[in-house]
């Protein structure tokens, strides 16, 4: 289990000491929030801000989301998980932010927790990963757990449905939906502005939380982030009324991999396969 | 009264559209339920038309693009092929049936495979019946 008060000691440490030496203009990282359960993200700018700096195991935002709002060429230093990490890894291949004006701290950890089922989470919901893809510093022990547990079994019995019965279970879920945004705010990867869904010319779906403009969001959500979802599962721990959209993603993910033998956010020098393409990429996948 | 299905097409102008002419030209018969629009590329095709359509009542969709290595501007049905794969992907787990959606390379010279393929395709989503999922009830 992690040492999460040995983990908070060092991102301290660390940030004072870049935030002292000025070789960045802010750390992301975590912070007090309401309780010990909610946890918020922080952007320590000071080294007297890096006191306040903690890390628990509710921290599960995922900082990546924030780095798109410093305008580029800000020097920024931000606590990376594992899924964070590869969130960092895709926005550096999709040029949102370059390596160079990073400092990343990763963070090895499992038994990080859902604040509101207060369940460990794993593979069932995430990319399961417990170390860091890339990272400058580390400020724990890396993990060792043995062999990794595919973050895909949890779709079989999905798979397995019959397509009506998965169609109805789609609908029960996509028409809780009150299109309060709260999954694209909390995606790192989700940073298009406009969104398609704020479009008015064209307009995609209506605006109103309704079964057919409900269906629209997330189906073409899911579209724009195949290939480039990394598996935080943050979107779903952020759905006020529960939706598992970590499952489609994860869905959306295996189908990728299968088809183009790449997993989002893992190394920075692939192409997205979205906007990659192989001469030899079989009809078969069309199929 | 026989079920009529809808049909959305949606043929890349060097291409398929082409060939869709030269079935016309030749005087070849094919069912008529194929509205075609016509793109500039088959990678001008925004995944979203497709949900769209199914929701504006398509019972099919049928996309039609250049061979690969055959695209008028080389590599846009190679990105295509991907993105529309996944497409199909996405709607196969939403619970629709995914072979209402076909993607097939048809050239300029094929006049005879497109009047094929839309044969073959309307008659296989005539035996799916109506689309009901994703259409947007009144
Ligand atoms: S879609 Fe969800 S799981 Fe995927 S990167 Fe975005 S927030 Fe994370
Ligand atoms: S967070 Fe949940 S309710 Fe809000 S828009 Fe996303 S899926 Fe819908």
């Amino acid at each position: 289990m992690t040492n999460f008060k040995h983990i908070e000691e060092n991102l301290k440490k660390e940030a004072k000491k870049l935030l002292e030496a000025g070789s960045v203009a802010v750390v992301l990282a975590y912070t007090e929030g309401m309780d010990e359960k909610h946890p918020q993200p922080f952007a320590a700018q000071s080294v007297a801000d890096a006191d306040k700096i903690i890390f628990n195991e509710y921290c599960n935002h995922n900082l990546a989301r924030y780095i798109i709002r410093y305008a580029p060429g800000t020097k920024i230093a931000l606590a990376v998980k594992a899924a964070d990490s590869r969130a960092v890894v895709v926005l550096i291949q999709e040029e949102k932010i370059k390596r160079e004006d990073l400092i990343l701290l990763g963070i090895p950890a499992d038994g990080m927790k859902n604040s509101k089922t207060d369940e460990i989470i794993d593979a069932k919901t995430t990319g399961g990963l417990a170390n860091p893809v890339i990272y400058d510093i580390l400020l724990g022990e890396e993990i060792h757990t043995g062999k990794p547990v595919s973050p895909y079994t949890v779709l079989e019995q999905y798979e397995k449905m019959d397509k009506d019965a998965r169609f109805a279970f789609w609908k029960e879920q996509f028409d809780k939906c009150i299109r309060c945004y709260a999954c694209r705010k909390a995606c790192p990867m989700c940073y298009c502005d406009p969104c398609f869904i704020d479009q008015s010319k064209p307009r995609w779906a209506v605006k109103s939380p309704q079964s057919h403009g409900n269906l629209m969001y997330h189906l073409t959500r899911f579209q724009h982030l195949a290939g480039r979802c990394i598996d935080c599962g943050e979107c779903t721990r952020a759905c006020p009324v529960d939706i598992p959209l970590y499952l489609f993603h994860k869905f959306v993910a295996k189908e990728c991999e299968e088809m183009f033998q790449q997993a989002a956010g893992m190394k920075i020098d692939d192409k997205p396969v979205m906007v990659d393409f192989r001469v030899e990429d079989s009809d078969k996948i069309l199929e | 009264m026989e079920f009529e299905p809808k049909i959305l097409g949606i043929a890349c102008n060097w291409c398929t559209y082409t060939g869709a002419d030269l079935a016309g030209t030749t005087r070849l018969k094919y069912p008529q339920n194929l509205r075609v629009v016509r793109v500039m590329c088959s990678s001008r095709i925004n995944p979203s038309f497709i949900f769209r359509a199914f929701q504006l009542g398509a019972d099919g969709v049928l996309v039609g693009g250049c061979h690969p290595g055959d695209c008028h501007y080389n590599t846009g049905n190679l990105y295509a092929r991907r993105r529309l794969a996944v497409t199909k992907k996405i709607l196969e787990f939403s619970g629709i049936e995914p072979s209402r959606f076909r993607v097939e390379w048809i050239s300029a010279s094929e006049g005879n495979k497109f009047a094929e393929v839309v044969t073959e395709f309307t008659s296989h989503v005539k035996s799916l019946g109506p689309q009901t999922k994703f259409k947007i009830k009144e």
